[in-house]
């Protein structure tokens, strides 16, 4: 990676980030990037070193190995990380007994912000109502959107947020999305948010990073992921013939674990035709059953066999 | 710096704890103003205490202020661990990424909390003392008797005690234990020193015996050190655990 192109404004790289807790590798060599408008989505089931690998990106965790980057900086080296990145961690991070004003106002304070910030952010995650009140009596969602606001008093051009719309209503996630839509989309920001379902996020975000046990399983953009435009599920005897026919569609095809073919970026119909055009013999043709949900699933389940040894 | 103290201040202020430690505070040196004069007979047959207008009286009751120290620590313990138990720690560490910072912000805000604290119960002891003695007709020597001078040094080890709650704090992340810990610390293990042989001839420079050098309520006929070493011993016994706290703990992951 050259230097420039780590130095660009706004981008988290994550760079061979490892970390272990004992005996257990909670993030293992975990290397990628995310850019600038767009929204990323950070996944991987429970316990697949998300949170930890958001840490130390933050500087509340150190790296085993490897860095993190935000803006070509490490956490520690950013000159006014308040006022650059904005980050919600899972567990809600309130003080019970202080109102939901004066637990932004103490932020303000810290990074040097004019109280009024506290005000606003309060308006744009719809806060006013309960601004006074201790955050005690606060329902799930209603933390979900204090941590937000306080991600957004310094009106960052880096959002990382872990779980975002974790206990949010229907109607709190859309709201969600419209905005972390318009922080990309309108402001151009780096938006990251992390999740263990795909489903959540999967309206929201044009790119995704997949771990599972603290590794990259897939980075790219999300409709490139098989499934995402209901992919085909082929099964023939020839599958090299083929692979042959199906080159000039540009497609993906890659093997299945029961011996069939997927195929992204095409449709059965285009499938089938190249098929009988070059008299490859088919079994099966079927629209990609496989949704992202399940190739999320797939791609993240635990292995049946051992892993490979010295890896 | 100064935006990290504004910051600090405002977590005191806008918590419940802070102002009903300082009203316990106030409680317990308004207690002990009352028990003493309204068990000084005044000369009276049969009671063997020295005289009101005795300045060794006026000072003992003037005192009672100091006993402030056991919330101002409490009050030091609480306001750092407390960002570890309800994750506030994490937001604080996100805007000033340099934690030893905000370990200085804390201990700076926690010694003006002790300040007030000290101030507050002071005025208040003076006051009751002023009124009381005005009834029964006996003039206080504010300066004469060292009164004001006493009240000055319970306000200094107020102040210092809450910096070593943020020193305790810092090492101790669990509160409870910090709290448990400290308090056993000084009403129990460190009187036990003064029936020790071996330990005696460090017992001055012990954090308890350092504050009683300060406030002048001696224990015993152990040897203490003067007022502004004790002061100074109790401040180096914050600044430590302070340190260590940040080398041990601060340092490494956040919670």
């Amino acid at each position: 990676m050259s230097p420039e192109a780590t130095a660009l404004e706004g981008r988290i790289v994550a760079n061979d980030l490892t970390k272990v807790f004992g005996e257990v590798k909670a993030v293992d060599g975990l290397s990628f990037s995310v850019e600038p408008g767009s929204v990323t989505g950070f996944l991987g089931p429970n316990g697949a070193g998300k949170t930890t690998t958001l840490r130390m990106i933050l500087g509340l965790a150190t790296p085993t190995s490897g860095t993190g980057t935000i803006s070509g900086l490490t956490y520690a080296h950013l000159p006014h990380p308040g006022r650059t990145v904005g980050a919600v961690l899972e567990a809600t991070s309130f003080h019970p007994g202080r109102s939901a004003r004066n637990h932004l106002r103490v932020f303000c304070a810290a990074a040097g912000l004019p109280d009024k910030r506290a005000d606003e952010v309060l308006e744009w995650v719809g806060l006013t109502q309960a601004a006074r009140y201790s955050v005690r009596g606060f329902s799930l969602g209603m933390r979900q959107r204090l941590g937000l606001a306080t991600a957004l008093l310094g009106n960052p051009r880096v959002l990382l947020l872990d779980e975002p719309a974790n206990g949010l209503d229907p109607e709190g996630i859309a709201w969600l999305r419209g905005l972390l839509r318009h922080f990309a989309d309108v402001d151009g920001r780096t938006v990251l948010i992390s999740s263990h379902v795909l489903s959540e996020v999967e309206q929201t975000v044009d790119r995704v990073v997949i771990i599972a046990r603290g590794r990259l399983l897939y980075e790219g953009r999300l409709a490139d992921l098989e499934g995402a435009n209901g992919g085909v599920v082929v099964r023939t005897p020839s599958p090299e013939q083929l692979s042959g026919a199906l080159a000039p569609l540009n497609v993906k095809v890659t093997p299945r674990a029961d011996g069939s073919l997927g195929v992204v970026g095409a449709t059965p119909e285009a499938v089938g035709h190249a098929a009988w055009a070059a008299h490859v013999e088919l079994h099966e043709l079927r629209a990609g059953s496989s949704s992202l949900e399940e190739t999320f699933l797939r791609l993240t389940a635990e292995p049946s066999a051992p892993t490979e040894p010295g890896a | 710096m100064i935006n990290l103290i504004r910051a600090e201040w405002r977590k005191v202020i806008t918590v419940k704890l802070g102002w009903g430690m300082l009203l316990g505070a106030l409680a317990l040196a308004a207690l002990g103003v009352v028990a003493q004069i309204a068990s000084n007979g005044n000369g009276a047959n049969g009671n063997f205490l020295p005289p009101l207008s005795a300045a060794e009286t006026q000072r003992s009751i003037a005192a009672s202020s100091g006993s402030a120290y056991l919330f101002s620590v409490v009050v030091g313990i609480i306001l750092i661990t407390t960002e570890f138990r309800h994750f506030t720690s994490r937001p604080t560490f996100l805007i000033e990424p340099r934690r030893g910072l905000v370990v200085v912000a804390k201990l700076l805000v926690a010694a003006l909390v002790g300040i007030i604290y000290g101030v507050a119960c002071a005025a208040l002891t003076a006051a009751i003392m002023a009124i009381w003695f005005a009834a029964l007709g006996v003039n206080i020597g504010w300066v004469s008797n060292g009164i004001l001078l006493s009240m000055l040094g319970d306000t200094a080890v107020i102040a210092i005690f809450a910096v070593v709650g943020i020193g305790v704090g810092v090492l101790v992340r669990n509160q409870i234990a910090a709290i448990i810990g400290t308090l056993v610390y000084l009403f129990v293990l460190e009187p036990l020193t003064d029936i020790i042989p071996l330990v005696q001839k460090a017992y001055p420079y012990l954090p308890g015996a350092a504050a009683a050098a300060v406030t002048g309520a001696n224990r015993g006929s152990l040897a203490h050190l003067n007022a502004v070493q004790g002061g100074l011993v109790l401040l180096g016994y914050g600044l430590l655990f302070a340190v260590g706290g940040w080398l041990f703990t601060i340092r490494r992951d956040i919670p």
